[in-house]
């Protein structure tokens, strides 16, 4: 018998900004869910009219004030998801907007999922059959560029020291567990392997890695574009010409890139953030290899991969190793010194060094930004983990309380680990067995 | 109807899943036949003689829970009883039993001969009968035709059974009994995904040659706990302890010694054996670090002297047996009585079961116990007795009757053995169930009662007895949430006693409860209440409402979350490479687990929440279809 879909179940309250990473202007926050208008008033102390524009200050939990703007108040059924929704609209830089964001998570909203307004909203029948043709499409795009941007916000040491925490947790746990589910063991596995002392330094270091978290340098929000390609097809005067500065060293020198040149460029009202990489192609020299090594790594998570092909040349490269899922367009350049564009398919032709076609291409990357508006941004991925780490941090707390009563000290650091995994991937039960089998001789 | 031989319910297999599913068939009122090669094995334990212990425990009181048989049977038959884990938590604490074989078989039979609507064949089944992808019954050795609506396979280890001591090798499903090699081919004929699984069990020892005096006592526990919620103590009989002793170097210089002959180390055995059963010679290789071993020695019965070294499964041959037992502290004269064996035998892909345990490919089919991939007497019993509900609901054309992994261990069990199969023998833990809090021995009644007696499983008595604890429940909590103790009726030390310190204001009995140092029993001493205090079981369940509410409430609210998934149901003729957006390996992983709901889908390993956002908007998208066409 098949249980027709309900509607209205159980949701939490979710929030996000609404409006795409690196946009000027007005940025938007959005919050969907039950018991919004409770929720107005402990965020702006206004008790919001339906579909009203209330002028209004936010304010921290301390009082101090975050942003000013403009608060409205969607009743169910009249909105975007069907629920609920309150929107404020503020000063659009990220980093108010994330202030705004982290006051509505400490009073208790959830940090919403990629996509997942818009999957409420279909959900609740907002959303017609025809347009939801488009939300799979939707759902699939932005988990990935979610990915890349988690991705992005992770530096290679943070996620490291994540990952070396999330294996300590798991150790703990499986001392725990080991404890409760063979006690017929002749040994008393807690004491034996120092649980207690573990888990006092794995708060500890939690904790400062928390701290560094939220103090972390800015990391590059907004779309990412990677300039990429073989070698002296004129990739670095591409950056340079948008940047307009020479920020990348230009010769005729195939190899003169190494290192990726990140630069913020605005197109129209949109700010992105471009990527020179090293020129692609088989070398034995170690410099130029890491160079390499280190533009591939550039386009797993970039947005948009530019591939640049010398128009001049006789053969025209074809794009190769872009990763699933990263769209590609094919920059035909040098074209002021070729006569016949004929030949030049499925790309756009411009000359970087001369600028001509330079503003096609820039109108290409405006519309292409702004079509993106259910984006996640770098951001938000951190503001991800942060929330992951903080909650992890409070379930340690409790299980330190409860560290007494073997079963409760479980359920707290199952919660930990559970929280933590948002960050790192799953980690299930089964494997928990294993390690506890693989570490212990258990069983009779 | 029951006529020599049409059934409505034929359940194969006498073991703990067979006996329950025919137990719980005949007494919702249909007509049973339980087929069996041998009378004289029903209820058998043919590995330790004990019943419980962390996890089954816990399975053992939901069958009770359900009026099944097996936790009465294990009051009847129970020689020395204890609670595990008795101060690490209510949700982990669990019963044990060990066990007389002769007393627990009698119970277990004379239950079936007295069950109504239940009738006991005794005949090797050898084929089933199959209509058009239905079974319609069963053939027997002698060729006899039994025909029914629906048939429980409880065949255990007999699937191709074959048993191994050192290098030799006999066919059988235990010692001294034949294997069921017919019904394995016709088995293995039906295509259905099939595989090998290993376990064993250790030389049984006379007791008469050993000598306790070297090993440690291990007294029962006082007051004898009591398995079935419907017992008491009186039924138990007399109480005998174990003993532990320990393996030494010597043992294990011998054991490395004799590998050469080991069907383990040789490869002879093929199946996979369960990790946390290893054999002896496993545990020295696996563990070189550890120079000594436990044992457990464990008493068969009351009427036999022999034992049972738990501890030293092995598939040795006989002399290496011999040496290594004579190692042992206490064993130095030991005479073994029967040697120890591995035993390989097939079992079938539990994947391809629905969560009633149906088989998908044949309607009217049900699967239970070891042939699922599962060990255990406790695990058996409860898949029998679930099975045995849904090949009854079958019969009366009801819908199937499952439980969710918040409900019960029957339920965490059911779903994993379903969700992610089984590489090796499938047993119950207490971290396999993630709501394990709400998931207690003490609480199994109040979660699963009332639903059996729905389904007409619960007689009259049980039923009162039922009421009347929820009712006593009922009231002590809302005693305790209106009865106020003030600090200036109070003298100071009795306070100090009890709370650890002074009151400095008027508390309801609930919310001191709920301080962690604070206990039921304590509180009731407070002068004023003495005397008022209620059935331990009762108290014990109250304090634990209180002090666990917070948690119970946030796994409530997880479990609310992904109740939602849980209710959409996946229609058996999705096509999932039409689901548009899906990586091709999520549409590979569910076109072969086809997951019964959305919710389990979801607890397929590399099925990311992205494509289960995708499955639901294809629901929804399919079911607007549906509705149009049907509107037409």
């Amino acid at each position: 018998m098949q249980v027709p879909l309900q509607v209205n179940h159980v949701t939490e309250l979710i929030a996000a900004i609404a409006t795409a990473p690196g946009h000027g202007g007005i940025g938007v926050v959005r919050i969907s869910g039950p018991d919004v208008r409770l929720f107005a008033n402990q965020l702006s102390g206004i008790d919001p009219k339906p579909r009203h524009a209330h002028f209004c200050k936010l304010r921290d939990a301390l009082g101090d004030v975050l942003d000013e703007g403009i608060l409205l108040y969607f009743p169910a059924p009249n909105s975007y998801t069907g629920e609920s929704v309150l929107e404020f609209q503020g000063h659009g830089g990220p980093a108010v907007l994330n202030l705004v964001l982290d006051r509505c998570i400490d009073l208790g909203a959830r940090l919403a999922l990629p996509g997942e307004f818009t999957k409420r909203a279909f959900l609740n029948n907002r959303i017609d059959l025809v347009q939801a043709e488009s939300v799979s499409d939707l759902i699939e795009a932005s988990s990935a560029q979610a990915a890349r941007a988690a991705l992005r916000s992770l530096s290679g040491v943070f996620s490291q020291r994540i990952n070396g925490l999330c294996e300590r947790l798991i150790e703990l746990r499986m001392l725990v567990e080991a404890s409760i589910d063979f006690p017929e063991e002749d040994i008393d596995i807690l004491d034996k392997f120092n649980a207690c002392q573990r888990l006092l330094d794995l708060q500890n270091d939690l904790g400062a890695l928390l701290v560094q978290a939220q103090s972390g340098k800015r990391i590059q929000d907004g779309v990412s574009v990677v300039i990429a390609g073989p070698p002296n097809v004129g990739k670095s005067t591409l950056l340079n010409a948008f940047a307009g500065d020479d920020v990348a060293i230009v010769t005729p020198y195939a190899g003169t890139t190494r290192d990726p040149i990140t630069e913020t460029i605005q197109v129209g009202p949109v700010l992105l953030s471009m990527t020179d990489t090293a020129g692609l192609h088989k070398t034995l020299d170690p410099i130029e290899t890491e160079g390499i090594s280190r533009a591939h790594k550039a386009m797993r998570t970039a947005d948009l991969v530019l591939w640049v092909i010398d128009a001049t040349s006789k053969e025209l490269s074809e794009p190769e190793n872009i990763p699933e899922n990263v769209p590609v367009w094919k920059i035909y350049n040098k074209i002021d010194l070729i006569a016949q564009h004929s030949g030049l398919f499925g790309g756009i032709a411009v000359s970087a060094h001369s600028g001509l076609n330079l503003n096609k291409l820039r109108e290409e990357l405006r519309i292409f930004v702004e079509s993106r508006d259910f984006g996640e941004g770098a951001f938000t991925a951190r503001n991800r983990h942060i929330e992951a780490l903080r909650l992890t941090r409070d379930q340690l707390d409790q299980a330190l309380q409860n560290y007494e009563v073997c079963e409760l000290l479980a359920e707290s650091l199952r919660t930990a680990h559970q929280t933590l995994s948002r960050i790192t991937g799953t980690f299930d039960s089964e494997a928990l067995l294993g390690e506890i089998f693989s570490r212990f001789c258990i069983g009779k | 109807m029951m006529d020599n031989d049409v059934y409505d319910v034929i359940i194969v297999g006498g073991g703990h899943a067979g006996t329950e599913a025919a137990l719980a068939s005949a007494r919702m009122g249909i007509g049973t036949l339980l087929l069996t090669h041998s009378f004289d094995t029903l209820g058998q334990m043919s590995c330790n003689p004990s019943i419980g212990g962390i996890g089954k425990g816990h399975l053992v009181k939901e069958i009770d829970a359900m009026g099944g048989i097996m936790a009465i049977a294990a009051d009847e038959a129970g020689i020395q009883f204890r609670i595990l884990n008795a101060s690490k938590g209510p949700a982990v604490r669990a019963t044990r039993a060990q066990i007389d074989r002769v007393l627990y078989r009698q119970a277990i039979r004379s239950r079936l001969e007295t069950q109504e609507n239940l009738r006991l064949f005794q005949q090797p089944v050898n084929a089933l009968l199959i209509e058009n992808d239905h079974v319609i019954g069963v053939r027997t050795q002698a060729g006899l035709e039994f025909h029914a609506r629906s048939v429980v396979l409880t065949v255990g280890t007999f699937l191709a059974g074959q048993i191994h001591v050192g290098l030799e090798k006999i066919a059988g499903g235990r010692a001294g009994e034949a294997p069921s090699n017919q019904l394995a081919s016709f088995l293995r004929e039906l295509n259905l995904p099939v595989g090998r699984l290993k376990t064993g069990t250790p030389p049984r020892i006379d007791g008469k040659t050993v000598d306790f005096s070297v090993m440690t006592i291990q007294p029962g526990d006082l007051p004898i706990p009591v398995f079935s919620y419907t017992g008491n103590a009186e039924s138990h009989p007399r109480q005998v302890p174990c003993f532990i002793t320990h393996t030494t170097r010597e043992t294990h210089e011998i054991i490395r010694a004799g590998l050469d002959r080991s069907p383990l180390y040789t490869g002879l055995i093929e199946g996979v054996g369960p990790r946390y059963c290893p054999s002896i010679e496993d545990k020295i290789m696996r563990f070189t670090g550890r120079e000594s071993h436990q044992i457990f020695v464990e008493p068969e019965g009351l009427t036999t002297s022999e034992i049972y070294p738990n501890g030293i499964s092995t598939s040795l041959p006989f002399d290496v047996q011999l040496s290594l037992v004579r190692s042992i502290p206490g064993f130095s004269r030991a005479h073994i009585t029967c040697p120890g064996y591995a035993i390989e035998y097939d079992y079938f892909d539990p994947k391809g079961l629905k969560p009633t345990l149906e088989t998908r490919q044949i309607h009217g089919l049900f699967f239970a116990g070891q042939i699922n991939g599962t060990t255990g007497y406790e695990e058996a019993a409860a898949q029998g007795l679930l099975a045995g509900i849904n090949a009854a609901l079958f019969v009366r054309d009801k819908q199937g009757f499952f439980l969710n992994r918040d409900e019960a261990y029957v339920g965490v069990l059911v779903d994993d053995l379903i969700t992610r199969g089984t590489s090796e023998p499938y047993r119950m833990f207490t971290s396999r169930a993630e709501y394990r809090l709400m998931l207690r021995e003490d609480n199994a009644d109040a979660r699963l009662t009332e639903k059996a007696r729905t389904l007409g499983l619960v007689d009259d008595e049980r039923w009162k007895k039922f009421c009347l604890k929820m009712e006593s429940i009922e009231n002590e909590a809302q005693r305790l949430r209106s009865t106020w103790v003030n600090p200036q009726n109070l003298n100071c030390d009795d306070a100090i006693r009890v709370f650890g310190q002074k009151l400095e204001r008027e508390y309801s009995l609930e919310e001191l409860l709920r301080r962690p140092n604070v206990h039921y029993a304590e509180l009731m001493t407070l002068p004023g209440l003495a005397g008022s205090c209620v059935d331990n079981a009762v108290g014990l369940q109250v304090e634990t409402n209180v002090k666990y509410a917070g948690y119970i409430a946030r796994q409530h609210d997880e479990i609310a979350r992904l109740q939602l998934f849980e209710q959409m149901i996946l229609p058996d003729d999705i096509d999932y490479s039409q689901v548009k957006g899906l990586s091709a390996e999520v549409t590979q992983k569910l076109n072969v687990h086809r997951p019964h709901s959305l919710g389990q889908a979801s607890r397929i390993s590399g099925v990311t929440p992205a494509a289960i956002s995708l499955l639901l908007v294809y629901l929804r998208k399919r079911e607007n279809r549906c509705g149009k066409v049907e509107n037409a």
